[in-house]
């Protein structure tokens, strides 16, 4: 079959490809992480200020997302720019055509996302007591996020659909298109949110690690472990549904076709396992500390299986059309290596910044515990 | 050819400038405002001003609230608009640059996390720390111009890339100092600019010591655009010059468009601290409106003076290399591109399908830079034929990328767009209508533009002329309308008044 797949760019990649991969797996690993604990953190605000005035929890929960969210904003976004640049580099010739083929949808995300972002910070200024206005808009928020990842879904799938590329472009070239006839868009969707709830149960789970207050601290160890469990649970059911829409060939992959991925998918049904496993055994446990810990952690490394599980299965669904082994390399060692030294210094400067804010913090509290 | 071609009815390239002006407005502001922020605290902190600092503290939660949110998306939109707009020329940028791209993106994470720190530990951090926080914020806020400068400065004088395909020799080109420190000019001037803004929301008192301060600000900003300017436009490149000596009324606009917002800037900047009592909201507005109009004006030109190209020597603004032309002049579109539907069955689709693919990105049927305007009375020959030329008759147009049968289809699609037969009520007005069609895309009679000043000539001798148009000048299309419009044209060029 004669696919519209453009060529590769001509010049070579500038870089070798286990460091491109390297940083487009770590970078997106950390991207999730933020955007899951957005997507599911205004959705918990959002029930938070409908329960706030039942449950007193509820409210001190919704005021402290409220100071959280806008910098867990900042953070998805520019966490999400590094993947995306590399992304580029590797497979840009794919993307570039299926943005293009949704193009209206895929630019009105950067509208979304502004929106989402300014609601984000009305609700985030609206003060200890949020109005009907401010739910509303919170509400407008959670509606925005989840439709820009819907986008997102529709475009990552498009791209390693070239064959259903012509029809769409020939359909609407304005780029009015979805890619709605992908079986597996949906519960890959629906796998993607359920798993984003369940992560930012766990941003519950850690945050009530940090705090002194008991009660607060139990509740909201409580209902993160809650939502997380219910939410993976669930997901074992999508995630199924997701592995039968996969073509045959990469189903099979999944399945015992091929050990590296049977070995992810297996790491990835057995990791989020033995996170509820912790979760739960914590609650019997006088001191939960590190049995928590251990829960949140096995959480986290899930989506570490997962962002390497989708990698793969993006290259599976791939390999009939184009190989990034194949790319010529061209390393541009000299800038590659003053970025990765800048890269160093930025992260020490991070640390210096978020170090001295935590030392000023601490010295508040101290000072406001010793005032009469 | 590469890619599918997003068709919207308008030029991409609206949108791109729609989101890129948005974008620069707020982003050079979050470079200069930064300086603005961190100086004007510690010149509270020198003069002991608590309502001052009281001042900064707004400023900074505005500040963030501008730059962190609408400053940093819009940025992402850029990069998806081009990406959907020039796809082959995103990916080669990519390419070339990938490296730039990432070193900016670790000055953008910590320039975020700074101006978060900085917006909202006002009451955690002791004041010196506070102000290193806002030194890391604008150092890091600067070197992310440092490197995107070099990326779009490359884009119109990529001077030694061309034949080393070198990162450094691209990054730092021929413009790329003059436009660094014109864009830091620009970044003070628009410190200034919303440091007015944001003192209007002050009581009166300070108000005034504010607008004094954030003045000084903008006159420093606008009076230093001025010789920087010309060291950046002198070295731009000579045939983008001449685009600037008056041939092209957009850029001439836009020069003049920017030359008097300047102005207006410095007047009322001015204005600002002689007279900081009387200045008020809508002044203010006026800034901001002049402010976007310098920067609007700027970008504009830097981009049109790219034209015909996107990379200037490397891609053309139809996202075609400059090396693919010959191979698909050779092959044609059809087989070139996978995105065309076939061509013998309906060449009018197929035509529009090429207008979409070499013209769409400039221009639009019946909107902005029209082509029914351009092309009102055209015969499908002549359409063919004129494509040939298309660097000769604008100097900013690439050249077609097709074969015969693609300029003809196109030739005719574009024919079909205004058509209309010349007539009038004597020869002369016939000939008028037919030198419009036929000539005034290159020529004009007596102006500026390549005049043909054949006034006494002999009408016979002119009409004769006609038939060898390509052996006067190869550069010239033949003469495709009728005996009698040749006639007419010949009287008219003869005694044009």
């Amino acid at each position: 079959m004669n696919l519209p797949i453009p060529h590769p760019d001509p010049m070579p990649l500038p870089g070798p490809l286990w460091l491109l991969r390297t940083l487009l797996l770590l970078t997106f690993f950390l991207h999730v992480l933020f955007m899951n604990c957005l997507l599911g953190g205004t959705a918990i605000a959002l029930v938070c200020t409908v329960r706030r005035k039942s449950s007193a929890f509820s409210a001190r929960l919704a005021d402290d997302l409220g100071r959280l969210l806008p910098s867990v904003f900042a953070f998805t976004i520019t966490l999400g720019v590094a993947p995306l640049l590399f992304l580029q580099v590797m497979y840009g010739q794919l993307l570039y055509s299926s943005s293009i083929l949704i193009g209206v949808p895929w630019l009105a995300i950067i509208g979304m996302v502004v929106l989402a972002y300014y609601g984000v910070y009305f609700f985030s200024m609206k003060g200890p007591e949020p109005n009907g206005k401010a739910r509303a808009v919170l509400a407008l928020v959670v509606l925005l996020l989840a439709t820009v990842a819907f986008v997102y879904s529709n475009n990552f799938t498009l791209m390693l659909a070239p064959e259903r590329w012509l029809d769409l472009y020939h359909r609407h070239a304005s780029g009015w298109n979805m890619n709605w006839s992908e079986p597996s868009l949906l519960p890959r969707y629906l796998h993607f949110v359920l798993g984003a709830l369940a992560v930012s149960g766990l941003g519950l789970v850690a945050m009530g690690l940090r705090q002194q207050e008991g009660g607060y601290r139990q509740w909201l160890v409580e209902q993160g472990s809650l939502l997380f469990t219910g939410m993976t649970l669930l997901n074992f059911g999508v995630g199924f549904w997701f592995l039968v829409k996969l073509s045959g060939p990469v189903r099979l992959a999944f399945v015992g076709g091929n050990g590296f991925a049977t070995a992810l998918l297996g790491i990835g049904l057995l990791l989020p396992l033995a996170a509820v496993a912790h979760l739960i055994m914590a609650k019997a446990n006088k001191s939960p500390k590190r049995q928590l810990a251990i829960g949140v952690s096995c959480g986290t490394l899930t989506v570490a299986a997962m962002v390497l599980m989708r990698d793969f299965l993006r290259n599976l669904v791939l390999a009939p059309y184009f190989n990034p082994n194949q790319l010529q390399v061209a390393p541009q060692w000299s800038i590659i290596s003053l970025f990765l030294l800048l890269f160093v210094a930025g992260l020490a400067t991070l640390y210096y910044m978020l170090r001295k804010v935590a030392i000023a913090t601490k010295m508040q509290a101290a000072n406001a515990q010793k005032l009469p | 050819m590469n890619y599918p071609v997003w068709q919207l009815g308008f030029p991409g390239g609206l949108l791109i400038a729609a989101v890129a002006v948005l974008h620069v407005f707020i982003s050079h502001f979050a470079v200069g405002g930064g300086a603005y922020l961190v100086l004007t605290e510690r010149r509270a902190y020198s003069h002991n001003d608590s309502e001052l600092l009281g001042y900064v503290r707004h400023h900074s939660k505005f500040f963030a609230l501008l730059t962190v949110v609408l400053g940093a998306v819009t940025g992402v939109g850029i990069w998806f608009t081009i990406g959907l707009v020039s796809p082959e020329a995103t990916s080669s940028l990519i390419h070339t640059f990938v490296w730039g791209w990432a070193i900016e993106w670790v000055f953008f994470f910590v320039e975020i996390a700074a101006a978060l720190i900085y917006a909202y530990q006002w009451d955690t951090l002791d004041r010196q720390i506070h102000l290193i926080i806002g030194w890391i914020y604008f150092v890091v806020a600067w070197a992310s111009l440092v490197v995107i400068n070099g990326i779009i400065t490359y884009m119109l004088t990529p001077g030694r890339w061309l034949e080393t395909r070198n990162f450094w020799a691209g990054f730092f080109n021929p413009t790329y100092w003059p436009s660094l420190w014109i864009r830091t000019a620009m970044a003070v001037a628009l410190a200034g600019i919303f440091g007015l803004v944001t003192a209007m929301w002050e009581p009166s008192a300070l108000r005034e010591r504010v607008v004094r301060w954030a003045g000084g600000w903008l006159v420093l900003g606008v009076a230093a655009l001025l010789p920087l300017s010309r060291w950046y436009f002198h070295d731009f490149p000579a045939y983008a010059r001449a685009y600037f000596s008056g041939i092209y009324p957009a850029v001439h606009h836009a020069l003049l468009g920017a030359v008097v917002c300047a102005e207006v800037a410095l007047i009322l900047a001015l204005f600002a601290l002689l007279r900081p009592k009387r200045m008020n909201p809508v002044i203010v507005a006026v800034l901001l409106l002049a402010g976007i109009g310098v920067m609007g004006s700027g970008e504009y030109l830097r981009e049109f003076s790219r034209y015909p190209y996107v990379i200037n020597g490397y891609i053309y603004a139809t996202d075609v290399r400059v090396g693919q032309i010959e191979g698909i002049a050779a092959k044609g579109v059809a087989k070139t591109s996978p995105w065309v539907e076939g061509s013998a069955d309906n060449p009018h689709t197929y035509g529009r399908e090429l207008f979409a693919m070499e013209c769409g990105s400039c221009h639009s049927v019946a909107g902005y830079r029209a082509m029914g305007k351009f092309t009102r009375g055209w015969d499908a020959k002549f359409g063919s034929e004129i494509l040939l030329h298309l660097p000769v008759v604008r100097e900013t147009m690439p050249p077609f990328a097709g074969d015969e049968h693609d300029r003809a289809a196109l030739g005719s699609y574009l024919a079909s767009l205004a058509p209309a037969t010349p007539s009038g009520a004597n020869e002369k007005q016939l000939g008028q209508q037919v030198f419009a069609i036929h000539c005034a895309l290159c020529h004009s009679v007596s102006g500026q533009r390549r005049p043909l000043d054949l006034k006494g000539t002999d009408p016979e001798a002119i009409a004769g002329m006609l038939g060898t148009l390509g052996d006067i000048n190869p550069d010239m299309p033949p003469f495709t309308g009728t005996d009698a419009e040749g006639r007419a044209l010949a009287i008219y060029l003869s005694s044009p008044k």
